[in-house]
């Protein structure tokens, strides 16, 4: 199979790479937003002359096009921007800069139609998802906080893991089977307060585009899909400052230039102060209590010339936890990446990562003995990407990664001689090659083709032990620092045909094979900060998926509606679970308590989606199994995972009212979580002991919401703009289940009952936004 | 005992700050087959020694757990002394000789209609209880009971605790292990509650007797323990605890040396 996939992947390259007979001469450039001189991800530039075909800005607003020399009349747009249209006497290659205008979005005011994009049609895109940062600013959340997985947990194939949770599952796949990067660096935990908040500030966030499992073979390392977050670059123009007042939190964002036109920065900071209600408390232990988390993002870039750019940026995150100084809980991420952008010529364009990535939790207890724990997953990286824009219809991308892991499981320090030891620390070194080539073969078929190679070692030193299939050390060998234990090389090949049946209309397919090295250790429903990364080892081996998915894409109205019908099915390997019991936190031993398996999941994504006007929004529904299989578990057939739900409905809507007003809704419903409830009782030394018989065989009950929000712009002035926003959780009240319990009757012992936790209902939130 | 309070704490701020609320529901469950649960202690301590066999219900009916009365319970030990039970009442077998010595492994074998069932359990090496005392709890209002005891060094022990108050045993279940190289005072704290629905901690008043059982254990016995308390609440995946009883039956086997002590609360 991979074999063949190498060989149908050569020919391919040899066949389609171009061998140029006319001499083709270049314009390429940058699109920009004219106001704050951000860059623009995935503006197209089109040329009428080749009936509309043209390129598409990459994530630093880049574009390339090699034509025949000629009179061209080059359109550049972008969605939301209007469009600019210069004529073109191509002789030889050519610089322009793009500078869009952001398009008033007054009420009333009628879009042209031919400024309506088909780009669902054209383009490659397949089982992708980009949010648009207006959705995100007018859909209502929890607590008013706008969130990014909140929004994006409303899309077709996007799940969420649970009521008010960041966690998310996409395609059936696991929480920690998303690979969530901030402007390239991993982002291991992405939850604040259990899960309540995320910690993308979406003010400082300009471009969100989720891959459902077939995402280019430039990302890789995770199951079921990428989420490539990229924050704003900061204002090139004038220094601006934005903010918002909450119930809970507060938000405050600085950016400008640093010299106009070649540099600028961003900082935008974030904090909740919910221990602040805590404080007002009688209870002398809550009052002492702390609870509150923090963000920073950051972010400078400068022009070095017309080929060198750098750009800087991090992101520094912490939630805390604590209970006067008896005890305290505190974790969060840091990220870092330094990026320099290089023109080797007007085709090559290069970029240059160097990433860092740390997630840490710390616990403190001091009960006389002062103790603490740490636990420290870091990432440190080189990335380097190349494109090569060969002509109108073929674009090579190609370059490498190399990450080296540190993970500190636990490592322990007492104020006295307490007797527990540090876990033994693991490293990896993963590395990975890729090359993917996109060639428009005609106005009607166009392919997305390449491969990642990865190559995964997990590192000494230490001794690592072998486990037999009950989870008993047969063999225990020590490796020094530095000597490769076992190393997995993987091949995953990645292919995406779009065929376009007319301007209106396409068919799309495609397989994808994702491969990943770092799992999550998690038993728990939500999710805890404490959860362990371990790496693929002797016994744990990459987790495999290869989806083949299959889609058709239709825009009516003058595309003023998008709707698309997607199929996929997915075949898991070496998925993990855990022994009944199993000691997750804090064993040196944890690979021996885990299971081994496979898995499958398959469903029907349809995405109805009215795009401009006064009105507009989404419909999106999904039909969808997922399962998997253990020796041992349900007599070693299929069972539905937790995160199976055969149904799952959002709706999306947003009206805007007048000038003032703006009005949005959503509206989810999903079928229950599969769950193991107990099948019968019995009782042990007086306690009632529940008896289990077959796992995930029930169901929690069906889950549904309505969330409405306000928005009311108090003041719209170019030096000024102020607004409320208003929203309202759970808009009916609906007692959704969180969790189900089964106890004794309280009033009566001789009973049990089921006990349902409904987290939210009703949650009013308001707070006040303002940018000048 | 740490992460338990870890877990504890997280909840009860989580909860306070959600101020979430809590409905009894009906739910329609499965029902299934009725299941053997077998009970046993061994102790250091004179007998008669009690096996239980009951049979567990569907989970919507009464907790009344109909007894075994025709099963065949014999308990041996590895120098070949065997006892053959005796039926009293509700579903208890009682032993007639059989004497608990430390370091001698004990089989229990049941027959019920023809169905075999095998346990082993390994009397380990007793350890005491060195002092017993009250304590205020680092986190609240609540008193902690500590027990201290001198550890074994050179192996992993395993033990349980078990708390009266008031003469009425308290549920849930405490266990843990040690395995340290030095001879080495630990000690070992937990709050005292009696309510036998919820778990929760209860006030304790002036004259109150809280009574202790150390169980030093063998590792199947902890294992079934230790699975036994995981289970519920949070778990993803909640399965029946680890029994060291073979062919499907549920329950325990336990042949453990047992330390008392008693203390009178009064403040």
């Amino acid at each position: 199979m991979v074999k063949n996939c190498i060989y149908v992947f050569l020919i391919l390259f040899v066949y389609l790479l171009p061998v140029q007979a006319v001499q083709l001469v270049t314009v390429s450039g940058y699109i920009r937003d004219a106001k704050t001189g951000e860059d623009l991800i995935g503006a197209t530039v089109s040329i009428k002359e080749l009936s509309g075909r043209g390129a598409g800005t990459n994530a630093y607003g880049y574009f390339s096009l090699s034509l025949p020399s000629g009179q061209y009349q080059i359109t550049a747009q972008y969605m939301g921007y209007e469009p600019q249209i210069q004529q073109l006497d191509l002789t030889k290659p050519r610089k322009i800069d793009f500078l869009l205008a952001p398009r008033d979005n007054s009420l009333g005011e009628v879009v042209v139609t031919s400024q309506r994009k088909n780009d669902n049609i054209t383009k490659l895109d397949m089982g992708v998802q980009k949010l648009d940062t207006k959705d995100i600013q007018n859909i209502p959340v929890i607590f008013g906080e706008k969130d990014v997985l909140k929004t994006i947990q409303l899309l077709p194939g996007i799940k969420s893991a649970g009521e008010g949770s960041s966690g998310f599952n996409v395609r059936g796949g696991a929480v920690d089977q998303n690979l969530i990067l901030l402007d390239e660096a991993t982002v291991y935990n992405a939850s604040h307060l259990m899960g309540f908040f995320s910690v993308f500030n979406s003010d400082a966030i300009k471009d969100i585009t989720v891959y459902k499992g077939n995402e280019p073979a430039e990302y890789g390392g995770r199951l079921s899909s990428a989420l490539d977050i990229k924050m704003n670059d900061g204002n090139d123009k004038k220094i601006g400052v934005s903010g918002g007042i909450g119930l809970i939190s507060s938000r405050l964002t600085v950016e400008g230039p640093l010299i106009t036109d070649k540099g600028s920065f961003i900082v935008s900071a974030r904090r909740t102060y919910a221990d602040l209600f805590l404080k007002l408390s009688k209870d002398t232990t809550l009052n002492k209590a702390q609870l509150y988390f923090y963000d920073l993002n950051a972010k400078a870039n400068y022009k070095l010339d017309a080929k060198n750019r750098i750009f800087l940026s991090g992101y520094f995150g912490k939630d805390v936890l604590g209970l006067g100084n008896t005890f305290g809980i505190n974790w969060g991420n840091s990220t870092g990446t330094f990026r320099w952008n290089h023109l080797f010529s007007d085709r090559l364009f290069s970029n240059t990562s160097l990433i860092a990535s740390n997630y840490e939790y710390r616990i403190d207890i001091n009960t006389g003995i002062a103790l603490n724990i740490i636990s420290r997953i870091q990432d440190y990286g080189l990335k380097q990407d190349f494109q090569y824009f060969s002509g109108t219809n073929s674009t090579l991308k190609f370059g490498f990664n190399s990450i080296y892991h540190k993970i500190i499981p636990g490592a322990i320090t007492a104020s006295s001689n307490v007797d527990l030891k540090s876990l033994t620390n693991k490293n990896a070194w993963e590395n990975s090659a890729y090359i993917s080539h996109e060639y428009t073969f005609n106005d009607h078929f166009s392919m997305i083709y390449g491969a990642r190679l990865s190559a995964f070692s997990l590192l000494g030193s230490g001794n690592f032990y072998t486990y037999d299939s009950t989870g008993i050390a047969k063999d225990t060998t020590y490796y020094k620092s530095g000597q490769f234990v076992k190393t997995y090389f993987n091949l995953e090949p990645r292919i995406t045909f779009n065929y376009i049946l007319n301007q209106q209309s396409s068919l799309k397919a495609s397989y994808a094979r994702n491969v990943q090295n770092l799992h999550l250790i998690s038993n728990s429903t939500s999710g805890n900060p404490t959860d362990l990364w371990i790496p693929s080892s002797n016994n744990v081996k990459p987790e495999i998926a290869d989806q083949v998915s299959m889609g058709y894409y239709h825009n009516f109205d003058d595309n003023l509606y998008e709707f698309s019908a997607e199929v996929y099915y997915k075949n898991l390997q070496n998925q993990i679970d855990y022994r009944n019991g199993a000691q997750l936190n804090f064993n040196e031993n944890v690979e021996s308590q885990l299971l081994y398996g496979s898995g499958r999941a398959y469903g029907l994504e349809l995405f109805l989606k009215k795009k401009y006007g006064r009105f507009n929004g989404w419909l999106s529904y999904d039909l969808s199994r997922t399962e998997r299989k253990f020796d041992g578990i349900n007599n070693d057939t299929y069972y539905p995972a937790r995160q199976d739900r055969t149904h799952d409905v959002s709706i999306v809507g947003m009206y805007e009212l007048n000038k003032r007003w703006s009005l949005s809704a959503t509206w989810v419903y999903n079928t229950g979580n599969a769950v193991t409830f107990p099948t019968g009782k019995y009782e042990i030394d007086g306690k009632t002991v529940m008896l289990y018989s077959e796992r995930n065989a029930n169901r929690m009950p069906a889950y549904h919401r309505l969330d409405i929000g306000a928005t009311w712009i108090v003041k719209k002035t170019s030096k000024f703009e102020s607004s409320w926003t208003f929203s309202l959780y759970n808009a009916y009240g609906q007692e959704n289940a969180y969790t189900i319990t089964f106890q004794n009757d309280e009033a009566d012992p001789t009973k049990t009952v089921a006990i349902q936790t409904t987290l939210f209902r009703f949650v009013p939130s308001f707070s006040y936004n303002f940018k000048f | 005992m740490r992460k338990n309070r870890t877990a504890l704490l997280t909840i009860l701020v989580i909860t306070v700050f959600l101020s979430s609320c809590q409905k009894v529901i009906q739910l329609d469950l499965n029902s299934s087959v009725p299941q053997l649960v077998i009970q046993g202690n061994v102790y250091d301590e004179a007998g008669p020694y009690i096996v239980s066999i009951t049979k567990t219900v569907n989970f919507d009916v009464p907790s009344i757990y109909p007894p075994v009365t025709n099963a065949t319970v014999i308990i041996s030990d590895n120098t070949g002394k065997a006892d053959t039970l005796s039926h009293t009442t509700d579903g208890n077998y009682v032993t007639s000789t059989l004497q608990g010595v430390i370091g001698r492994t004990y089989t229990l074998n049941v027959t019920v209609d023809g169905k075999k069932y095998t346990s082993k359990s390994t009397m380990p090496d007793s350890v005491g209880i060195d002092s017993l005392y009250f304590k205020k709890s680092p986190f609240g209002r609540g008193t902690l009971v500590t027990l201290d005891i001198m550890n074994q060094p050179g192996k992993e022990n395993y033990y349980r605790v078990i708390h009266f108050e008031n003469d009425v045993q308290a549920t849930g279940f405490s266990v843990f292990s040690e395995n340290t190289n030095d001879v080495e005072k630990i000690s070992y704290s937990f709050m005292p509650t009696t309510d036998n629905t919820r778990n929760a901690p209860q006030k304790l008043e002036k004259g109150d007797v809280i009574t202790v059982w150390l169980e030093c254990i063998d590792k199947g016995v902890f294992e079934y323990f230790r699975t036994a308390n995981r289970e519920g609440g949070q778990n993803a995946s909640p399965a029946n605890p680890v029994s060291n009883i073979s062919d499907g039956a549920l329950g325990y086997f336990n042949a453990c040396t047992v330390r008392k002590a008693k203390i009178v609360y009064q403040q």
